[in-house]
């Protein structure tokens, strides 16, 4: 099972209402055969800017975060659940990846431009598109083309 | 001052006798085996005078940018409009910058970060770098 990102914001709300829909989302989600790895409050604030959601205009939320392994095939039927939650003003999850190991192409990029990979490449692309030339000093002493 | 005459000529006369000697020895080798050595041929090394290759802030620092670090990634963000800065204003590598993007994007999604202005309390933060003077040129 993949690892994935609930993040929430919730509808400015009391403790124990707030703690009910916390409950509520994480139930859903343990009754797709998901499983809860951390849950995380970011605290509540006034939002960056009036959102209106469900026919109610909001200007402070509480950002919440729930990070769960599920099945792919669950992640719409989440969606779908959390859509109809009027609690919830935003929901999104993102899928958790590992952070890769690569080393910085910053060095390679600060290069001249003719000294730079992909610039190579498009160069090379755009002389194959080109027309060969006749060449004239090739033996023959006339040109055998129609000019 | 006088010592140090003194010492000077101590020491000229010292290398003048020593570079004389060389010299002689020198000439001798020369005239004995002109052929055998191969010591003035180049060495096969490394270029010791090349400089270490350039990194971008956040793989110096091996940061990686998450939409939660919302602090970090106000700072890839114009005050005045809210814009992404470019990668010619950056400095990030093509990756990081692209990483920085997404996570912008998505923390503007989750209405964690504004996208028309710089969150108020971030405003004076320091600057990672200038958007006066970019790496590469504006192309407007």
């Amino acid at each position: 099972m993949p690892s994935y990102e609930l993040a929430l914001v919730l509808r400015q709300l009391p403790r124990p209402e707030l703690i009910s829909v916390i409950r509520r989302t994480a139930e859903s989600i343990l009754d797709k055969g998901g499983i809860i790895r951390k849950l995380e409050n970011l605290g509540s604030r006034a939002l960056p800017h009036k959102v209106s959601e469900h026919g109610v205009v909001h200007r402070e939320g509480t950002h919440f975060t729930i990070a769960f392994d599920t099945a792919p095939t669950k992640i719409a039927d989440l969606k779908e659940e959390f859509g109809r939650d009027i609690d919830i003003i935003r929901r999104y999850i993102f899928k958790v990846e590992e952070p890769e190991q690569k080393q910085c192409t910053l060095h390679e990029e600060m290069l001249p431009p003719a000294y730079r990979k992909d610039v190579q490449e498009i160069v090379a692309a755009a002389q194959k598109k080109q027309k060969k030339k006749f060449n004239y000093n090739s033996g023959l002493d006339y040109y055998p083309f129609q000019k | 001052m006088l010592k140090l005459g003194k010492f000077l000529a101590q020491n000229a006369t010292l290398v003048n006798l020593v570079g004389r000697q060389q010299l002689g020895a020198a000439s001798r080798l020369y005239s004995a085996a002109p052929e055998s050595s191969d010591s003035d041929l180049p060495i096969d090394i490394t270029n010791p005078y090349e400089k270490d290759p350039q990194q971008c802030i956040l793989c110096k620092h091996s940061i990686e940018p998450h939409y939660k670090n919302v602090k970090l990634l106000s700072q890839f963000q114009s005050p005045y409009t809210g814009r992404i800065y470019g990668r010619h204003i950056t400095g990030l590598c093509k990756r990081r910058q692209e990483q920085v993007e997404q996570a912008i994007l998505r923390a503007q999604q989750c209405l964690l970060m504004p996208g028309y202005h710089k969150d108020l309390d971030f405003l004076q933060d320091p600057k990672l770098f200038d958007p006066e003077r970019p790496v590469r040129p504006h192309k407007y």
